[in-house]
């Protein structure tokens, strides 16, 4: 059940009712009714697969209960960690890789493998790196052991279930516990229902008008168009704003619906176009999965402790496995070497400033500034090229098109166009994003990096009736643009 | 206390918002639906495609008209229905892709009224690969997947598209301001300004469409002819009849069809008759294949007083002339003449 959708509206209603008429009456059984629901949500896609997410849930479940008596009992619980990895990532490599190596292999070494075509669970890579977290913090002894209740919801949890933010056992497990004060309840829905309207207006009002312009063009470049100047870069910055917009709407929502709950998940976009570098800009971008890249695999990796030259191997390897993460595909693998590629050089460039005691001179610092934001922006935005293209002569199609190989012109470069693109820049680089407006309120959980949040002045979201009225018309003017189902991209992730 | 206020605002401006909009939505759809002047327009453009099958559903029809704007403007159930004593129903919509005209050809053969299929052809000419669908197009609301299974929770997905979409907004809308333009005992055929179907083409306006489309092909490409055979696979088993056409687009615009690729053309005709022939002899469900596609009286009618009596512009036909079309080929013996050719009866 997509957030854009009629049903998840009727759904989240229900549910928020439901779940406050438990809340007032004996404060028990919050959690049992929000797993039902979760239950039922991730039914409604496909009720066969709720098996493999309650079987996954149980299995680590057992897994994390030993791994926990272990560590208590000063024993080593590497062991069943171990098993637990191999599990998780059995699992999610039969689901989702084992088509792409199988064809792999018959493509360079001439096998005859048969490929499984297997229907990819939804959610399983977030739900496997959730529960692969707490298997490693279980065996650091960093863990407790949960109910199963608290566990299973941990897991399921509507909101977050499909395409995160990736939230660890400490971070939400507490919170399904604690209750909320009458007057924070009040508080919670007109946020939830706020944040809800955001993200669906930047949804349904930006991403998907954005939407078929980008897949028009890359769909010509995927068929063996070669595109010309202006629909390669109109094409390439459509789906860069498109990703963008698609994305922070779905965080939104999520945030959203879960404040709706009196629960807080992980801070997980905060204006990533607004990056002066490519490291900066995985501050900003799925925060969630970034620290937990860097929390799982890089610092399991040796981080920067094993000097330079490992540092940097060790970035590449983090990306490329990030990538990888994001589909069964070479070019994903390739997106995530190319921001691999970027943060070794932003390393790189950074140390030696360091050690030359090189400095931008204060009157330059604002034009540096901007060099420094549209230098990053051109670089995310030419990686998208390979993660939105199907394959690599897809990507070099719209390649040679930035650079004038070719001579389509599936869409105009019309007034229209660019006044569309003036706003997108606007929105992007000038706007308050929606964690800035309504930071006041506590929207999410702390951010776990280092990037600030900006003061929006006077687009900060208060809760007065005119705001109420004004938010009110943008969820409506969202919901009729939902005349169409229009997935989220991170849900076939 | 400020923060306790905002909930019931915020509620009260979204419910009273929607209550406007699916009253209103409510107030048009049944005008539209119900008005003698109503199905006039179904041949106007708009969201056809958010808010056609919706309509398909409601009016049951007998007869479906399915393919581009060609389609759409030469088909007015108004004069069709009377003359023929049917209820018809016009699926056309812009730039219609090989694809959507395959799923509103199955969408239509899965609703039990529909006896007759019209089909235009022009859908299956690809000159560039393109996208798949148009704008506005999503398969939830026809009745059958592209399998052919039945579309779960399809009821909930018309309902929404009726009553809670901007799409259904626009084009009840645009729809209820057309038929209020219309003073007692106007049709749409009295008013051009308005139902552009009725307009004439000039001599001027021919011209300038003759240079937009100078390098236009008619040609199916394989993609094409898979969808063109997956209409007659969905038909196969069903007691209902397929009359597939080629429009008959204007001399002129032919020359440079035959200009740019006559043998593309040409296979074109032979493979749609020879799937049609294949079909005909191991389904029950029979196709016909008509050609409007070539020099005849319509494709070449001059015109009269500096403007055209039967199309648009040089690929359009207005209404009156579809009528002719649709008399032809539901009785080609006695109607189609020198209008065209069969080439294969389905018989």
């Amino acid at each position: 059940m997509p957030f854009n959708s009629y049903p998840y509206i009727a759904f989240i209603v229900v549910v928020v009712i439901g779940f406050r008429l438990i809340e007032i009456g004996r404060g028990r059984g919050r959690r049992l009714f929000l797993l039902a629901a979760s239950y039922v949500f991730y039914a409604w896609w496909r009720a066969d697969f709720l098996l493999l997410l309650i079987g996954s849930t149980a299995v680590n479940y057992g897994l994390g209960g030993a791994i926990v008596r272990r560590v208590a009992a000063g024993r080593s619980g590497r062991g069943l960690v171990t098993a637990g990895l191999i599990f998780n990532l059995g699992l999610i490599g039969i689901f989702k890789y084992a088509g792409l190596f199988a064809g792999t292999a018959d493509d360079l070494f001439g096998l005859t493998l048969p490929i499984p075509h297997l229907f990819l669970p939804l959610a399983i890579s977030f739900f496997t790196f959730e529960q692969i977290s707490y298997l490693v913090d279980a065996g650091a002894g960093k863990a407790p052991r949960y109910s199963l209740l608290d566990y299973a919801l941990f897991v399921g949890y509507f909101p977050h279930l499909i395409a995160g933010p990736i939230v660890r056992h400490n971070d939400l497990i507490p919170q399904f516990r604690r209750g909320r004060a009458p007057w924070e309840r009040g508080e919670d829905i007109s946020l939830g229902i706020t944040l809800f309207s955001m993200g669906l207006a930047k949804k349904a009002l930006i991403a998907d008008n954005l939407a078929p312009y980008a897949d028009r063009i890359f769909s010509a470049a995927q068929q063996g168009t070669h595109l010309g100047l202006g629909d390669a870069w109109l094409g390439t910055l459509f789906f860069g704003f498109q990703i963008y917009f698609d994305f922070s709407a779905y965080t939104d929502m999520a945030l959203g619906s879960s404040c709706l709950f009196g629960i807080r998940l992980p801070f997980n976009f905060n204006s990533p176009y607004k990056a002066v570098s490519a490291i900066e800009f995985w501050r900003r971008w799925h925060i969630s999965l970034s620290t937990f890249l860097r929390d799982y695999l890089y610092f399991s990796l040796g981080g920067n402790r094993l000097g330079k030259t490992r540092r940097y191997l060790n970035l590449m390897a983090t990306m490329l496995l990030g990538g990888l993460w994001h589909g069964a595909n070479w070019t994903f693998m390739i997106w995530g070497g190319l921001h691999g590629f970027y943060l070794v050089v932003n390393h790189a460039y950074r140390d030696w400033a360091a050690r030359a005691g090189w400095k931008t001179p204060a009157r330059y610092a604002r034009a540096a500034h901007a060099g420094s934001v549209l230098l990053t922006f051109m670089a995310v935005t030419l990686a998208w090229v390979v993660f939105r293209a199907r394959d690599l002569v897809a990507a070099a199609s719209v390649f040679g098109g930035l650079v004038g190989q070719g001579r389509s012109h599936i869409v105009t470069v019309s007034p229209l166009a660019l006044a569309a693109l003036a706003a997108l820049f606007a929105l992007v680089w000038f706007a308050p994003n929606s964690m800035e407006m309504t930071w006041k309120y506590r929207p999410a959980l702390p951010p776990g990096t280092d990037t600030g949040l900006g003061d929006p002045g006077r687009l900060a979201w208060r809760p007065t009736p005119a705001q109420a009225v004004a938010y009110g018309v943008l969820s409506i003017a969202a919901v009729l643009a939902l005349s169409n189902l229009s997935p989220f991209i991170y849900f076939q992730f | 206390m400020q923060r306790s206020r905002y909930l019931p605002w915020f509620l009260v401006t979204v419910s009273l918002a929607m209550l406007v909009v699916v009253a209103f939505n409510a107030a048009a759809d049944r005008i539209i639906l119900n008005t003698p002047n109503g199905p006039s327009v179904e041949t106007v453009p708009g969201f056809e495609r958010v808010l056609k099958p919706a309509w398909l559903e409601t009016v049951q029809p007998d007869l479906v008209f399915v393919g581009s704007s060609r389609v759409r403007d030469g088909f007015d159930p108004v004069l069709v229905d009377p003359a023929f004593g049917v209820r018809s129903f016009n699926y056309g919509v812009s730039s219609i892709t090989a694809y959507e005209a395959r799923r509103f050809a199955q969408d239509a053969a899965a609703h039990a009224s529909v006896k007759t299929i019209v089909l235009a052809l022009d859908a299956f000419a690809g000159d560039a690969p393109g996208p798949t669908v148009g704008d506005g197009f999503d398969e939830t609301r026809l009745a059958v997947g592209a399998d052919g299974a039945a579309t779960p929770r399809r009821a909930l997905w018309l309902f929404t598209t009726r009553y809670l979409s901007g799409g259904a907004l626009g084009m009840h809308a645009l729809g209820a301001y057309l038929l209020a333009q219309l003073k007692p005992h106007q049709t749409a055929a009295d008013r051009p300004d308005l139902f552009e179907a009725y307009a004439r083409m000039t001599a001027a306006s021919m011209a300038r469409d003759l240079r937009y489309r100078h390098d236009r092909a008619f040609h199916m490409l394989p993609p094409q002819r898979e969808q063109f055979d997956a209409i007659l696979q969905a038909v196969c088993d069903r007691d209902l009849r397929l009359i597939a056409f080629f429009p008959p687009d204007r001399a002129e615009i032919q020359a440079v069809y035959e200009a740019t690729d006559g043998a593309g053309l040409a296979a074109f005709k032979r493979d749609v008759a020879a799937d049609a022939q294949r079909h005909n002899a191991a389904c029950r469900g029979k196709v016909a294949v008509v050609d409007f596609l070539q020099r005849s009286p319509l494709t070449t009618e001059p015109l009269t007083n500096g403007a055209s009596g039967s199309y648009v512009d040089l690929v359009h036909v207005r209404p009156p002339a579809g009528l002719r079309l649709v008399r032809a080929m539901l009785n080609p013996a006695q109607a189609l003449g020198s209008l065209g050719r069969v080439l294969v009866s389905g018989r």
